[in-house]
């Protein structure tokens, strides 16, 4: 792991593209600016770490496994 | 129009309209080189799709437009994933949860907190993650 230190509103750049600033420091919170390609999408750790687990989870479904589909409610569009 | 053939392991080769195929640029978390997908619908119904992967035929997943089983659901798509997807109009927005299936419990669970949304125009996609604690990963779906 890269260590740096940076202090409020200095930066780093990642690559070419990627810009992250520090914001504001207070008490045990940092508030970062990150700057990215529109393509790049930037997540908190642990939400990541989230939506990786959920999306491996749902990647084992098996085709027989749309006969345990409830028919959906009769509901419109919003 | 024309059809695009695509290998997959839960349905065999499939031929679909060139214009189900999507394209996810930033992927999926966990899934960091799945960028084509293709719509499948399920047959019969026009709530539930598979996302079949392009790019590799074991992988799909099992999808539902969610507001029939979540009629409080009202997802904010964050302004820098409504800027990627270039979306101007709500409507151009078709939002997709992705479902596990639980074998042994025997229940469906959809991801509400990072729905997939879909420019219906450009046919970009991306799994956006929303704001706030409250959106569960695993909401039932209830039969």
């Amino acid at each position: 792991m890269l260590v740096l230190t940076r202090r409020t509103n200095e930066s780093l750049i990642i690559g070419h593209d990627i810009v992250v600033t520090v914001l504001e420091i207070r008490g045990d919170t940092v508030r970062l600016g990150i700057r990215a390609p529109r393509d790049v999408s930037v997540h908190r750790e642990e939400i990541y770490a989230r939506l990786r687990a959920a999306n491996e989870a749902a990647a084992g479904n098996a085709a027989s496994d749309a006969n345990l589909l409830p028919k959906p409610p009769k509901r419109p569009n919003p | 129009m024309t059809t695009v053939v695509v290998t997959t392991e839960r349905f065999g080769e499939l031929e679909v309209p060139e214009d189900r195929v999507l394209s996810f640029p930033d992927a999926l978390p966990g899934f960091p080189d799945a960028q084509s997908f293709v719509l499948v619908n399920v047959p019969d119904s026009d709530v539930y799709f598979w996302i079949q992967s392009l790019d590799d035929p074991a992988l799909a997943f099992l999808c539902a437009i969610p507001w029939g089983f979540f009629p409080d659901y009202a997802p904010e798509v964050p302004d820098d994933d409504q800027e990627m997807l270039a979306l101007e109009r709500e409507e151009d927005a078709m939002v997709l949860c992705m479902l596990t299936v639980h074998r042994e419990e025997q229940t469906i669970t959809a991801n509400l907190l990072g729905p997939l949304v879909i420019n219906q125009q450009t046919r970009v996609g991306r799994q956006v993650v929303l704001y706030g604690d409250e959106y569960p990963v695993q909401a039932p779906l209830a039969s």
